[in-house]
């Protein structure tokens, strides 16, 4: 009969439990399934990927200065996963995290080394906020070109990242250029120590080599935060209204301009932390060797966390971990490192398709069992 | 080899039924859509599949044309056990389905939609499909212009496309369920000539509707589903729309309701002068407070247009619209929701629900910056949300296993009815009601008839768009006509039906008995 079963509500939550627990599985089998395609690319360099494997897992989790630094590769690619994630729920494409997070570095350095007046407690605040603001104005341009004129973001954007990379280019060589010594690098002058983050490795008793600092806790925080923006908050419902259904999201009243400019400016303030770890964290300087990509490693973090922040968080620890394994592959073996990166690849796709077969699989086996369950995935869909 | 050259492999056993499904059941996640179900569908016949909203007939049919797996029983085509494991197949068992809601690509051309998935080869000849489809309408009667863009198209027309599509592959069962849901009665009459064309070509025709008069004219076999199960098989001879109401929903059904009198007060809604690109040209009209205004048309005359004029969707090029006295025009749909306009839109997929969330999300759309569902902190309230969807889902009968399964899952009438139910909830002064009752079962549109006479009786206002005369007659105080975005006319409640015809189709009607004519 196709009569409603009360109590259904009871047990949704031990379907989606099965369900998360079908996605770990899956999780585990792609990561298997992309070990295997590894090993072969390490067999055909005449390695042994077991011995490989070992390593990278040795160097990234053997001592716990290895997991601190596992966790400070984890923290810019958590920001800049949910930047990409919640544009997404939208409906957009955020490609310009990188440039925005690299304008974010800028002005950042030019918070540090312009109100060094201030003291400690308030100038590391204003560094982040210079950081956020510039990244997130970095970002309201595409969007507002975007919803005024039409223009796709992703055009839009990826040309904002070229011009953010020359801008950096010439205010290190222009007006921030280091008045000291002749240096070799092309670099700002050290911030003041005082605008510096916090770092983690002392209270943790860490050597002084893991730049794991406070916005690794912050990064968790934001997982957090922007989970309830986006299943708790009306902004974040209309956001994810407007991303599945635009028209019926307007007719409900919803702006959609309006909807995704906001979404817009929301990643780019995430995207606004993504580069302060390396900049306050590590060099306590900004030169022309800072670290690119961060932005477009987000994209796939954010797709191997299915766009929702506890995937993300979990995603960004796994990519840390490989990034890790990077230098014990190269002091350890006689491989380029970019077979890790291959591995990464082969991990994203595979990892796509089997939580799409998980889904499924979970879905048609409640029917089996006639259970009353819920089956799809409904928030992490 | 192109798709109409497709033909059935399997060698037919003489005299085998053309379709036969044996126990066939269907399981969705807490809820049997198909519960044992036998049906025969002989070859050259007009079968109809009636039934409530969520009885099952979309499932079954959809069984049929492989998109669901069944769960238990089989199906044997011309006596021989197949399985249909995707419409692909379907297709090429000679099966087409023409769906409640389109499957179109907007963007596309009329042309371009119907050869999808049916080119035949790596290189497109589409000057050759073009010719034959401009044949194949032609041939039928479909006014259609093959190169025509979809998003251009009323949902008549895209109808038309998707006949067109399934015929084009050449098959001899034809699904259509609900097709008649977004056809005037003219339409519909030269579509049922085209169906007994095709069953006089040897065709086959599942027929699914929520009207039984069409079902007594068009059907040679009628079956009757509830609740998942077949329960009760009749022919039109021996049948009444009476009986088959009964047989539907358990219980008699009223097919005329008494208009409750209301003295009509000031005016709500006063549309002066409205021009809309080529769309609306000048409309004026007037809605009072306790009174329903009809305003009846053939499809894809500016009625979608007007109704999202109203509701703030489109800002008029021209003209003027003003709620209680006070000039609106130009206003967003926030601000009107706000003023108290509800807006059932014709298109519950893309105007009306948000399929991906959860029925409980979709309860509290266009309200949700109410203060009751959020804070000024912009949090949602969700224990209110969820308190107010058990409240839609109760009052309006939405059958659906529970509040956080996504709308999608929903079979067509109950988004409907959810549809309905969230925009009557927080009684607006000015209901837009645009096809309120496309897809419902009898007993739901008595059920919503009801409440729209209710909201009149309130002294509330309502504006009736509706291509159903039917529905015209049953509710309306007065009656507008409207034709290539004007209003062709005007009519008290009484004005015999032929002479609103004239106006929906563009000719002025002279005054006959009773009938005004009004140029507005
Ligand atoms: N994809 C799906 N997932 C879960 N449940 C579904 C799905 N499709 C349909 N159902 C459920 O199966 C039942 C039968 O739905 P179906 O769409 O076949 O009804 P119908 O007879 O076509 O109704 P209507 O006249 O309203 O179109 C309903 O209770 C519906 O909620
Ligand atoms: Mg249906």
């Amino acid at each position: 009969m196709a009569t409603a079963v009360s109590g259904a509500p009871k047990r949704s939550r031990s379907s989606r439990l099965e369900l998360i627990g079908g996605q770990i599985l899956a999780f585990v089998g792609a990561a298997l399934f992309a070990g295997v395609i590894g090993g072969i690319i390490i067999v055909l360099y005449g390695e042994n990927p077991l011995f490989v494997y070992a390593t990278v897992l040795n160097y990234a989790t053997a001592r716990p200065e290895d997991i601190a630094q596992v966790a400070e590769n984890a923290t810019p690619l958590i920001f800049s996963g949910l930047a990409v994630a919640v544009a997404f729920k939208a409906g957009m494409f955020n490609i310009g995290v990188e440039g925005q997070y690299i304008i974010g570095m800028l002005t950042a350095a030019i918070a540090a080394l312009y109100l060094d007046r201030l003291p400690g407690v308030l100038l590391v605040p204003a560094v982040v906020l210079s950081a956020v603001l510039g990244a997130a104005a970095w970002a309201a341009i595409p969007a507002i070109l975007k919803v005024k004129t039409g223009a796709h973001e992703v055009v839009t954007t990826i040309m904002m990242n070229g011009i953010a990379i020359s801008l950096v280019a010439w205010a290190i060589l222009n007006p921030l250029k280091s008045t000291g010594e002749q240096s070799v690098d092309l670099r700002t002058n050290l911030f003041p120590g005082k605008a510096l983050m916090p770092s983690l490795a002392e209270p943790l008793g860490l050597p002084s080599s893991v730049h794991l600092t406070l916005l690794f806790p912050i990064a968790l925080l934001a997982c957090a935060l922007v989970w309830f923006f986006l299943y708790r908050t009306r902004l974040g419902y209309e956001v994810r209204a407007v991303g599945s259904s635009s028209g019926s999201a307007e007719a409900g009243g919803i702006s959609i301009g309006a909807a995704q400019i906001k979404v817009f400016l929301i990643s780019g303030v995430l995207a606004g932390f993504v580069g302060l770890n390396h900049l306050l964290g590590d060099k306590g300087y900004l030169g022309n060797n800072y670290e690119v990509g961060l932005g477009f490693a987000g994209i796939a973090v954010a797709f191997l966390g299915r766009n929702h922040p506890v995937g993300i968080a979990l995603s960004a620890l796994l990519i840390g971990v490989l990034i890790r394994g990077e230098d014990g592959i190269a002091l350890s073996t006689e491989l380029p490192t970019e077979v890790l990166i291959i591995l990464q690849g082969v991990l994203i796709l595979s990892v796509v398709v089997a939580y799409e077969l998980v889904r499924r699989t979970v879905a048609r086996r409640q029917l089996r069992e006639e259970a009353v369950v819920e089956a799809a995935a409904p928030a992490e869909a | 080899m192109t798709a109409t050259e497709v033909t059935t492999p399997a060698a037919p056993e003489d005299g085998a039924p053309l379709v036969v499904f044996e126990a066939v059941t269907k399981r969705f996640p807490g809820i049997v859509a198909n519960d044992s179900v036998d049906l025969t569908l002989e070859a050259g016949e007009i079968h109809a599949l009636i039934g409530e909203n969520g009885a099952g007939k979309s499932t079954l049919m959809r069984v049929l044309y492989g998109m669901y797996p069944p769960d238990g029983g089989r199906i044997l085509v011309k006596g021989q056990e197949v399985k249909v494991s995707s419409p692909r197949v379907a297709i090429s068992l000679g099966i087409g389905m023409v769906h409640q809601h389109f499957v179109l690509v907007d963007r596309f051309t009329v042309t371009e939609n119907i050869i999808l998935g049916a080119e035949g080869g790596p290189v497109l000849d589409v000057g050759d499909a073009e010719h034959k489809i401009a044949e194949l309408a032609e041939s039928y009667g479909f006014a259609i212009d093959p190169h025509r863009r979809i998003e251009e198209l009323s949902v008549g027309q895209q109808q038309r496309v998707e006949i067109l599509k399934a015929l084009y592959r050449g098959v001899d069962l034809l699904i259509l369920d609900e097709p008649t849901a977004v056809l005037t009665p003219s339409e519909a009459g030269e579509l049922f000539d085209n169906l007994r064309k095709l069953r006089g070509d040897g065709k086959t025709i599942v027929f699914i509707s929520h009207k039984l008069d069409e079902v007594l004219e068009i059907a040679d076999r009628i079956t009757v589903l509830r609740r998942g199960r077949v329960v009760g098989a009749t022919r039109p001879q021996e049948s009444s729309k009476n009986k088959l109401a009964e047989m539907m929903v358990g219980r008699p059904v009223l097919f005329q309701l008494d208009k409750p009198e209301v003295q009509v007060g000031e005016p709500v809604l006063k549309v002066e002068e409205v021009g809309l690109g080529n769309h609306l040209n000048g409309v004026s009209l007037e809605v009072r407070a306790g009174e329903i205004l009809g305003v009846a048309g053939v499809e894809g005359n500016g009625q979608r247009e007007l109704a999202e004029t109203l509701i703030g969707l489109r800002t008029p090029d021209s003209g003027r619209f003003s709620l209680a006295g006070e000039d609106v025009t130009g206003l967003s749909v926030a601000r009107l929701r706000k003023l108290g306009v509800g807006f059932v839109p014709e298109d519950r997929h893309h105007r009306g629900l948000v399929l991906d969330m959860t029925l409980w999300e979709n309860s509290v759309l266009g309200r949700q910056s109410e203060t009751e569902y959020s804070s000024r902190g912009g949090v949602l309230a969700i224990r209110k949300i969820k308190e107010l969807a058990s409240r839609l889902v109760e009052a309006f009968d939405v059958r659906a296993r529970g509040i956080t399964v996504p709308a999608a899952t929903l079979s067509g009438g109950n988004q409907q009815k959810l549809i309905l139910a969230r925009e009557l909830d927080d009684e607006p002064v000015l209901l837009i009601a645009h096809q309120p009752t496309r897809g419902l079962d009898v007993g739901a549109i008595e059920f919503v008839w009801r409440q729209l006479l209710d909201q009149k009786a309130a002294g509330r206002s309502v504006l009736l768009i509706s291509a159903e005369l039917d529905e015209i007659y049953e509710l309306s105080d007065r009656i507008l006509t409207i034709y290539e975005g004007r209003i062709s006319g005007e009519y008290p409640s009484d004005a015999p039906p032929e002479e609103v015809g004239v106006g929906m189709t563009g000719g002025r009607a002279e005054a006959g008995a009773g009938a005004t004519v009004t140029e507005l």
